[in-house]
């Protein structure tokens, strides 16, 4: 026959049997933990009021941190030293110096220079523009949307265009090309006319005489290396570069669309 | 009660687990990334925690050994040499949160190189002129002459004329042509290509046609942690011979 004692003990360890001995401690473990979890995750938080200043930062200023990274970027720059070889003053200096610049920045938005300072304005927009494109570049684009994007724009993944022209008039060179130069510099000193007949020449081609204001002038092609495309792997990275530039302008479009949707933009009777 | 106290058991341990990995992450924090070398149980750490984060942000460009790929001109991780600063974990912890030309304000993204086969090599300055074909070819030779290779000797005359002079080489790469990683110019004057095989043609895409490599920046998407831990494995891949004997 149990006496009351063993009873209670058998109680406690059976979980088949009620115990109100367990059930209070295992309440008050619950309890504790959840607190400390909810304490934890209070003064944890990112955004939330701390008492300690988070590993990644050296400062708080009105809960506003200072990163660790900035500060040893600038004792770098500053000083040309990393933090072990810092003496007390360098840091001091260069932290007074984050904590100052983050209270004035907090001054002006409490001013509202935006309002009113073309150049905070004009720095704000210049930053969210860079903003939406830091996005758009993490986004790493898969191969196959590459490819694509090359195959819809064969004609900018091209070589330039090289070639070795005479162009003479009435007899004599005209000293306007000198040797192999690139299309776009033939072009530039040949005038537009005359590039489009000198493109199309064969090397060892000699055009029909053309007519300008300043006499007849004949072309004779020495070297006509014409324009390749570049396969895929030579063109990827300007593929990818234009790629992106496109998704900025695309995500850089979308967001304005979106900013004057949710905006109450009121426009004045006679500019309507 | 065997499952009670198991359950409490096992809370305990994950309790004790967690809170130990947040000293640790605190402390990896709130060091000085240039002397994390010296504590061995902080580098192993932080490099068993950073080579996942390399997988997930760095690896599709950078390959999963940080060889990086010169088809593609992304830099290798693993030799030694840097474009941008010396290779000191915070130099790398700094490319990683703002990136290289990645239209971030704090990014490395103070040169481009020019397209000299283009009408206006580099918009951003109009003293850059272009380039005819032979002057590229002069230039290419004077880098093959540079890096002890055979070359023209008399096209490599003229190029160094081009280097020193009209084309500005040297106000990126210097006048010893061995680069200036405060900018990210890279040395012209040893064997390590970033783009292609080092062969004239490639050279010659790369002086005609430009280039200006991206790397993003990450500060918005990793953890402060996650950087430092990420900085340390691409360090620890790049000096073997420093890294403590584990994983």
């Amino acid at each position: 026959m149990p006496t009351d004692s063993q009873a209670k003990t058998g109680a406690w360890r059976d979980p088949t049997q009620v115990s109100s001995r367990r059930s209070f401690v295992l309440m008050t473990m619950g309890a504790l933990a959840g607190v400390g979890l909810a304490g934890y995750a209070l003064f944890t938080a990112r955004g939330a009021s701390t008492l300690w200043v988070p590993a990644e930062d050296v400062a708080l200023v009105n809960q506003q941190p200072i990163s660790r990274g900035d500060f040893l970027m600038l004792l770098q720059t500053l000083y040309g030293v990393d933090l072990s070889h810092a003496t007390r003053e360098q840091q001091q200096k260069v932290l007074n110096d984050m904590i100052r610049e983050e209270l004035f920045v907090q001054r002006g938005k409490e001013l509202d220079l935006a309002s009113s300072d073309p150049e905070v304005r004009s720095a704000l927009v210049n930053a969210v523009e860079l903003e939406i494109s830091e996005n758009a570049i993490t986004a790493q684009p898969s191969e196959a949307a590459l490819r694509e994007f090359y195959a819809q724009h064969p004609e900018r993944y091209v070589s330039e265009g090289i070639m070795d022209v005479r162009d003479v008039v009435q007899g004599h060179e005209s000293g306007k090309t000198k040797g192999d130069e690139f299309y776009f510099a033939a072009k530039l000193h040949l005038g537009d006319q005359l590039f489009a007949i000198a493109r199309e020449l064969p090397d060892g081609g000699v055009s029909s005489p053309i007519s300008l204001s300043d006499g007849i002038h004949v072309l004779y092609m020495v070297k006509n290396k014409r324009p390749v495309p570049f396969d895929f792997a030579k063109a990827r990275p300007q593929v990818l570069s234009d790629y992106r530039n496109q998704a900025i302008e695309q995500l850089k479009a979308g967001d304005e669309s979106f900013l004057r949707k949710r905006a109450n933009v009121r426009v004045a009777d006679d500019l309507r | 009660m065997r499952f009670t106290i198991v359950a409490i058991l096992g809370f305990l341990i994950g309790a004790a687990v967690f809170a130990n990995t947040g000293h640790v992450e605190r402390k990896l924090l709130r060091a000085d990334p240039d002397i994390l070398t010296s504590d061995p149980a902080l580098l192993r750490f932080a490099i068993r925690r950073g080579r996942p984060l390399f997988m997930n942000h760095c690896a599709a460009c950078h390959g999963v050994s940080g060889a990086g790929n010169p088809v593609t001109g992304v830099p290798n991780l693993t030799d030694g040499d840097w474009l941008y600063g010396s290779g000191r974990v915070a130099d790398i912890e700094q490319i990683i949160e703002y990136g290289i030309r990645s239209r971030n304000s704090r990014a490395w993204s103070l040169a481009i190189m020019p397209a000299y086969a283009r009408p206006r090599p580099n918009p951003g300055d109009q003293n850059i002129k272009p380039l005819t074909p032979g002057e590229i070819g002069d230039l290419i030779e004077f880098l093959f002459r540079q890096e002890g290779r055979t070359a023209d000797a008399a096209a490599a005359v003229r190029g160094a004329a081009l280097y020193g002079g009209d084309a500005g080489c040297y106000d990126c790469h210097s006048l010893d042509a061995k680069g200036d990683a405060a900018i990210g110019a890279p040395n012209l004057t040893d064997d390590i290509t970033l783009y292609g095989d080092g062969s004239r043609e490639a050279l010659f895409l790369s002086i005609a046609f430009g280039r200006q490599g991206v790397c993003p920046a990450w500060i918005k998407k990793m953890s402060a942690a996650d950087i430092r831990e990420t900085a340390v494995y691409v360090y620890s891949i790049s000096h073997r011979d420093e890294m403590p004997n584990a994983d």
